[in-house]
């Protein structure tokens, strides 16, 4: 049987394996390039862009400058020059940090994709870039009009961004540049080297201050819940690759038209949440103890003792939970630096402080009266609390209590072993 | 204290066993060696000689030499012949020159590839040079991939992980594709029917990458004894091969039994149960704490196995030192065993197939084998687990009550003189080709005008472009669709879905024990089935079709299920026939349409494998297009000797092909089916069908079809050799007018015979 007759005899059984869902259409797919040629055209000028041709390829490109003074939820884009200079007086070493840099050399990355996966068959086909300059903000999204034009789209993307040092992006980090540079390896004998990159990832800052209030710390629920943007007509980015497949059969602007905007508002979002967010670090807007906590844990991760003592202690007063953490990691930093007896104060109050103080306080506390006070028989006490707690929280069932609560009981015997001692001397 | 029993007391008892119908000794073999090759690194010898090797076997230095000239090579080896050398040297030796040579292996398993590290890892320790070797599988952490990516030079991963998450991948293994020096194939035998035919698709998926980086690897590929060997590697690698298959590796004597339980009922010829004879074996070398394998056909059999040997130990710790290894266990399960083996904590284990391939386990003492394990490269590849490198090994084959297992135990000279099959794959296979293609599109767009494993590519890539799959521009077909191809296509199973087999005896804690391809979950994990997992018995609550899942939950009870399904045929297309010369009948070859029903299950009652009861079984019918073989009789014969006569032979001689058709090429038996039919619906004619049990086919029955007339004639054999009246399971099985339909059957072979 010919290749021809046997694709035709298993049509139906290939279908259903094939098992894709499948959109009818009533119209032929044009193969003809000079008709899709004329309405690629036509649809570069719907969608307001240029097209640039590169070799045999092209992209199109639609720029755009935004005022200065244009408001995004509660911010306008010239408030990053002041949130830049802020920084400069700030710490240098933050994740969010501009320190030594200008506002324009941020820059503003988001893209859309034919779909979800990061293997060498998914592209990307449209890229939004923004920055922030005295005259407004400048908005490029360059849109890949077919798979064939790789080349041209990253050309064109590569040489008008040239530094890549300073990208601010959503979850870029693991999901858009991965991505870039999976399709730079199909055109890289074409297009300027990938330059390093850099870059301020806003989901990770996003979810240190907001994973407790959010349901999923998404681009849209952030704009919606804390930046208070929200959108009227969005075309969810699920629904990208589709569109986009639409528009390959179909080369008109009204498949693609919704999901450029889409990523239009995301670019711009990524500025105003910058600008949000730096405030909230550089203390420049209030935070509410949740927010203000966690910015002094990161403080703290990072090395900066200082900043992050002050504003841990600016809440260890509060009657609430975050009141016996920021003591607990006050402590924390005593103890590191040596002031065994601050420490050892502060873990007493917050002990004292709270209904159910929780093992790993008591634990630490044990720690100090038996290494540096060789109190074993306070220690003795916090450890049994610290086994107690565990117990009554828990029970046996889980695992990981069940390991915890073997070391303490090891420090227990060894407690009890050092207290014979000391009594037998 | 019980009095133990040597090695040599049982060899002396088991001399007098009237049962034991042949003893062969296959004598030991002693090493052909020849120094190390001039051309070898200096580097390599010195780490060889402080192990412990100062020469090479012949066929070591063959690959060698043969590798560094260039060749694309297959080795045929048998067990512990030292075939890892026969790749490794040519590898470090190229690597060592040039480290930026990086080589790709794959092993049918991760256990394999494990052993593998750890083994090249020990020769790398004692070369001294900084060279970097890792397995690379789904275990492997996140953060350690990045690495292997950049770094290994020697990756060594399975098929199924090249396939969906190397292949994908590629632009983040630039480095590997870019100098990949060679690719190295072990367990070539394993690849073949489906797994094969997927196999050699993800090597033209290989190929196209290297080519795409512009690398052109070496492939080394190494197999049990097959038949085929260069025809089988060509097939799967799409390259020229030089064969090397002179063995200079030594080998134990060998004390190779066959034992054929006794009749125990003489009218109906049926012998006593196999399992039975087995399990008695088995544990006279058990109880004296000699290491025993024993190799059983089927999952359900191995289960029932040990729940029987379990038995001979009462103490829960002794019930542990024998247990059970087949696929369907979790990966940590099987690590364990391994291990167990290996030290000697385990004594015994009864294994499907799965422990022929060359996982680490140590040598044993004895392996003991329920029937013909369906094919020679499996009989030797068994035989060779037991073996220690002093004292003889003892192998004890149990013939069970099936026609070839009863031809063989008959006819030993056959049986040692056997060549090994052929093993066969269709890497054109339609649907498989189709998945590929997928799967290849969205690695790299393809360019029109292109082939893929020869064959022109643009008709498949216009279909995928009619389904949405693909779209064409400027010359080439892109993947444009947001699914990963990967991910929806399983090199393993005839079906692609798996389901998964979760216990809810507890109901706060279901786990998931196990997994199953559709059609084994059809026939084994419908409601109500009694299914066997590790020796305990479930009762299958639920098949869940939609979530693939199927609810177990432990009972105990004493009989065990088995299936039985109505299967129509249709032929769709007829592409060859040939008269059968003296038979009246015709063979023929083309597509066919196949739908199977399960319908009833019976409950056979484990120790006098009664029938106790029944039930239905509510499936949907499973529909797959394939090819086949027929033979397709005249209705003169149908005349003669009466419908339900002739019906007898025909169900008489399906039983027999389907028992001697794995002489002729290699397959399992689940992978071939064989349906008579007195009036087939095609032509309205006696016909008996064989296809292959797979969609599109694999090319078993196409061999078949070449073959019929020796395998009719090798049916006739069996037939004629065994000494019942009116059919029994050595012969045609049980039918109705049993005595005159194996005449009937006789006599038309016969006829059929002497006209040759």
């Amino acid at each position: 049987m010919s290749l021809k007759q046997k694709l035709q005899l298993y049509k139906q059984q290939l279908h259903q394996a094939q098992k894709i869902e499948r959109q009818e259409y009533d119209e032929e797919v044009t193969e003809n390039e000079i008709a899709e040629g004329l309405e690629i055209r036509q649809a570069a000028r719907d969608l307001h862009a240029e097209i640039f041709p590169f070799h045999d390829e092209y992209v199109l490109v639609h720029t755009e400058r935004i005022g200065l003074r244009t408001l995004i939820g509660h911010y306008t884009p010239e408030e990053l020059f002041t949130v830049v200079e802020d920084w400069q007086r700030g710490s240098s070493s933050h994740p969010l940090s501009a320190y030594g840099l200008k506002a324009e050399e941020l820059l503003f990355f988001d893209t859309e994709t034919t779909g979800l996966a990061a293997g060498a068959g998914e592209m990307i086909f449209l890229i939004g870039l923004a920055r922030v300059t005295g005259e407004g903000v400048e908005l490029k999204q360059y849109f890949l009009p077919g798979p064939g034009h790789e080349a041209a789209f990253y050309h064109a993307f590569l040489n008008d961004s040239r530094s890549l040092k300073n990208l601010v992006t959503f979850n870029g980090k693991a999901f858009d540049w991965p991505r870039v540079k999976t399709r730079y390896q199909f055109v890289r004998n074409q297009v300027p080297r990938l330059p390093a990159f850099g870059h301020f990832d806003l989901l990770h800052a996003s979810r240190r201050l907001w994973k407790e209030r959010l349901d999923s710390v998404k681009l849209q629920t952030v704009e919606k819940e804390i930046l208070s943007t929200g959108r009227t007509e969005d075309v969810p980015g699920k629904m990208a690759p589709f569109l986009y497949f639409q528009f390959l059969k179909h080369p008109q602007a009204s498949h693609v038209a919704g999901i450029i905007e889409h990523n239009r508002e995301d670019v711009l979002s990524l500025i105003a949440l910058y600008i949000h967010l730096s405030k909230k670090v550089l203390g420049r807007i209030d935070c509410d103890p949740a927010e203000q906590y966690e910015i002094a844990r990161w403080y703290q991760q990072i090395g900066d003792k200082e900043r992050a003592f002050h504003l841990f202690q600016a809440l260890a007063d509060l009657k609430d939970n975050y009141g016996y953490l920021s003591k607990a990691r006050l402590a924390e930093i005593y103890k590191r630096e040596g002031h065994y007896t601050h420490a050892l104060t502060l873990m007493q109050s917050a002990i004292s402080g709270k209904a159910e103080p929780d093992d790993s306080l008591y634990i630490e506390a044990a720690k100090i009266m038996e290494h540096q006070f060789k109190k074993y028989e306070e220690a003795i006490e916090y450890t049994q609390h610290a086994i107690d707690y565990l117990q009554e929280k828990t029970g046996d069932k889980d695992e990981r209590a069940g390991q915890k609560t073997r070391a303490y009981l090891k420090r227990l015997n060894r407690l009890d072993q050092k207290l014979l001692k000391e009594m037998e001397r | 204290m019980k009095v133990r029993e040597s090695m040599d007391d049982l060899l002396n008892e088991l001399k007098k066993d009237p049962n034991i119908v042949n003893w062969h000794t296959v004598p030991g073999r002693s090493a052909t060696s020849v120094p190390f090759p001039g051309a070898m690194d200096a580097r390599l010898r010195k780490a060889l000689i402080s192990r412990g090797v100062d020469s090479l076997y012949s066929h070591q230095a063959d690959a060698f030499e043969t590798v560094m000239r260039g060749k694309d090579v297959v080795l045929v080896t048998p067990t512990a012949s030292g075939k890892t050398l026969c790749y490794n040297l040519p590898v470090l030796q190229t690597i060592l020159t040039d480290p930026a040579c990086r080589a790709l292996y794959f092993f049918p398993t991760k256990a394999l590839a494990q052993d593998q590290k750890n083994e090249m890892e020990e020769l790398i320790n004692e070369i001294g040079a900084p060279l970097k070797s890792y397995t690379y599988d789904g275990d492997t952490s996140g953060t350690i991939r990045q690495t292997i990516r950049r770094a290994g030079q020697i990756v060594m991963t399975n098929p199924d992980m090249l396939h969906s998450s190397i292949l994908p991948h590629h632009t983040k293994w630039v480095s590997l594709f870019e100098n990949l020096k060679f690719v190295v194939i072990d367990e070539l035998h394993v690849y073949r029917g489906v797994f094969g035919s997927h196999v050699a698709n993800v090597i033209r998926r290989l190929e196209r990458i290297c080519n795409y980086y512009g690398s052109h690897p070496q492939f080394i590929c190494t197999s049990a004894t097959i038949s085929n060997p260069r025809e089988h590697a060509e097939a799967l690698t799409g390259r020229r091969m030089t064969l090397i298959d002179r063995n200079g590796a030594p080998s134990v004597r060998k004390h190779f039994l066959f034992y054929n339980p006794p009749v125990v009922n003489k009218q109906l010829n049926v012998r006593e149960d196999e399992m039975l004879a087995v399990k008695n074996i088995a544990a006279r070398f058990l109880k004296n704490d000699i290491q025993t394998i024993v190799f059983a056909r089927s999952k359900l059999k191995v289960e029932l196995l040990v729940s029987h040997l379990q038995e001979i130990n009462s103490g829960r710790e002794e019930r542990a030192k024998i247990c059970a290894y087949r696929g369907g266990y979790l990966p940590l399960e099987r690590r364990r065993i391994e291990r167990g083996l290996r030290n000697g904590e385990i004594m015994g284990v009864v294994s499907t197939n799965a422990l022929e391939l060359g996982v680490d386990i140590g040598q044993l003492r004895v392996c003991i084998m329920t029937g013909y394990p369906g094919n020679m490269a499996s009989v030797w590849q068994q035989a060779g687990r037991a073996g220690r490198r002093s004292g003889d090994a003892m192998i004890i084959m149990v013939a069970s009550s099936n026609p070839l297992d009863q031809y063989m135990a008959g006819h030993p000279d056959y049986f040692f003189s056997r060549k090994p099959e052929e093993v066969r794959i269709n890497p054109d296979n339609l649907m498989i080709l189709m998945d590929h293609i997928k799967c290849s599109a969205y690695e790299l767009p393809f360019p029109k005008g292109e082939t893929f494993g020869g064959l022109p590519a643009d008709d498949l890539c216009q279909f995928l472009a009619d389904e949405d799959v693909l779209h064409y521009q400027t010359g080439k077909w892109y993947w444009m669709n947001d699914s990963f191809p990967a991910n929806e296509i399983s090199l393993r199973s005839a079906v692609q879905d798996s389901f998964a087999i979760v216990d809810v005896t507890d109901q706060g804690h279901t786990k998931v024990i196990g997994e199953m391809d559709r059609f084994g979950a059809m026939t084994m994990l419908y409601e109500d089935a009694i299914y066997i997992h590790q020796g305990v018995q479930y009762h299958v609550d639920q098949l869940d079709l939609e979530q693939r899942k199927a609810y177990i939950r432990r009972v105990n009870v004493n009989y065990y299920t088995d299936s039985d399904l109505a299967v129509q045929m249709d032929v769709l297309e007829k592409d060859e026939e040939a008269p059968l010369t003296g038979l009246d009948a015709d063979k023929c070859y083309g597509d066919v349409s196949v739908r199977a029903l399960p319908t009833v299950f019976k409950k056979i009652r484990f120790e006098t494998l009664e029938n106790i009861g029944w039930g239905h079984i509510h499936l949907p019918e499973m529909e797959m297009h394939t090819n086949a073989a027929w033979i397709t009789f005249s209705e003169k014969w149908t005349d003669r000797f009466g419908k339900d006569v002739f019906q007898g032979a025909l169900v008489g001689l399906s039983h027999l092909l389907r028992h001697a058709a794995p002489l002729y090429v290699m397959c399992d038996q689940s992978d071939l089916s064989v349906v008579p039919k007195i009036k087939s619906p095609h032509n309205e004619k006696p016909s008996v069908f064989i296809y292959d049990k797979y969609p599109g086919g694999i090319g078993l029955s196409k061999k078949l079809y070449e073959s019929m007339p020796e395998l009719l004639e090798k049916v006739r054999e069996m037939a004629e050799s065994c000494g019942c009246e009116s059919g029994c399971p050595s012969c045609i099985g049980f039918v109705n007018e049993g005595k005159a339909a194996k005449q009937a059957l006789l006599h038309i072979l016969g006829d059929y015979s002497s006209c040759r």
